[in-house]
């Protein structure tokens, strides 16, 4: 008898949401031709509507932002658990790094490829590039730090702790403009109005520069801390 | 055709020689020091040489500056990763010349030149 019901209860649940999810697709208009699509409004009007000179930007951090949001997430949650099973204890294992050779030439070399990845963050409406981009190229300045100089500099220079509020903070940019977008603009990640400017300069575009910079943030501080946990007890030679 | 188009274009023709002498290296020099050597000079000398003719092609300065910048990181970054993974793979006995007269870097390093031979 309690079998027969709980049977049932499982096919009424399954029925209702086979419906619920009918009812939601039947809602989508039907594929139309490419002119009529979504991809040539994006075209025509994206730039009208967001002010970023690069569409892609524009899809990611402002017609999707919801998604981006989700997406580094997802990253954060790859940063937990790599650091949960990885990682066995806090203090690194130093080593001597590469040879006077190769750590002049990074002297003169890694505050251009700051230099570089900021660039990229920053210009992310602008021109190719943004966040994701720009953030790896920053997680490469610590794992520059890493090999090079010894894993006892890096935890000198920017130790987990501060990675993990420089991610935590760029996590808290996104989730603080998207708020502001529902207390300005009536909507979640809605584009903010009083921050658009003229259209090409670095300041404008409303709110994609400032989630551009936190994401950027977010991923170089995220992949910076998954390779000092996983370089642990492995550098001990050398070269 | 203009004269600068000419120079642009002389540049781009001899960064690809410098490219093909490079691979020419690669397949022919006998072991992994002397291939690690021809990747290192002559193909330093291929990539400036073609951020050099791609700067005169496109002749806008901002522009011009970013790819002289590339070059410029090629110039300082290709012979020092070189020489790093020269020096690692010397130290860790990975390679090793074993028909070489003279072997200073091992009497450097203070190991026997012919423990390894």
């Amino acid at each position: 008898m309690n079998k027969l019901v709980k049977k049932t209860l499982i096919t009424a649940v399954l029925a209702a949401a086979a419906f619920a999810l009918y009812y939601n697709f039947s809602l989508l208009p039907g594929y139309q031709d490419l002119e009529k699509g979504i991809s040539d409004y994006i075209i025509t009007y994206g730039l009208h509507d967001t002010g970023s000179l690069n569409l892609i930007t524009a899809v990611l951090y402002d017609y999707r932002a919801f998604d981006s949001l989700g997406e580094s997430t997802v990253i954060f949650g790859a940063v937990s658990g790599i650091v949960l099973i990885l990682s066995r204890k806090m203090l690194p294992v130093s080593s001597k790094g590469l040879s006077f050779i190769v750590k002049r030439t990074l002297g003169i070399m890694t505050p251009f490829i700051a230099l570089f990845g900021f660039y990229v963050i920053t210009h992310g409406h602008l021109s190719p590039g943004g966040g994701f981009q720009g953030g790896v190229i920053l997680a490469a300045i610590s794992i520059i730090f890493s090999i090079v100089y010894g894993s006892a500099f890096d935890y000198r220079r920017y130790s987990p702790q501060t990675k993990t509020v420089l991610e935590t903070g760029g996590a808290l940019t996104f989730l603080v403009i998207g708020l502001a977008g529902i207390v300005m603009e009536g909507a979640f990640l809605k584009n903010l109005g009083f921050l658009t400017a003229e259209r090409g300069t670095l300041i404008s575009a409303g709110s994609i520069p400032y989630i551009n910079i936190g994401v950027g943030f977010k991923v170089g501080a995220g992949l910076a801390i998954i390779f000092y946990s996983m370089i642990q007890k492995t550098f001990e030679e050398d070269f | 055709m203009t004269i600068r188009l000419i120079f642009s274009y002389f540049f781009m023709v001899s960064s690809a020689a410098f490219a093909v002498v490079t691979v020419l290296g690669l397949l022919r020099f006998p072991d992994v020091y002397t291939r690690m050597h021809a990747a290192a000079v002559v193909l330093t000398m291929s990539a400036v040489l073609m951020s050099i003719g791609t700067a005169i092609y496109v002749w806008e300065f901002f522009l011009s500056i970013k790819i002289m910048m590339i070059g410029l990181f090629f110039l300082f970054s290709n012979p020092m990763a070189t020489h790093a993974i020269a020096r690692a793979s010397y130290k860790r006995k990975i390679a090793l010349p074993k028909e070489y007269e003279i072997d200073a870097y091992s009497e450097y390093l203070g190991r026997d030149s012919d423990e390894h031979s």
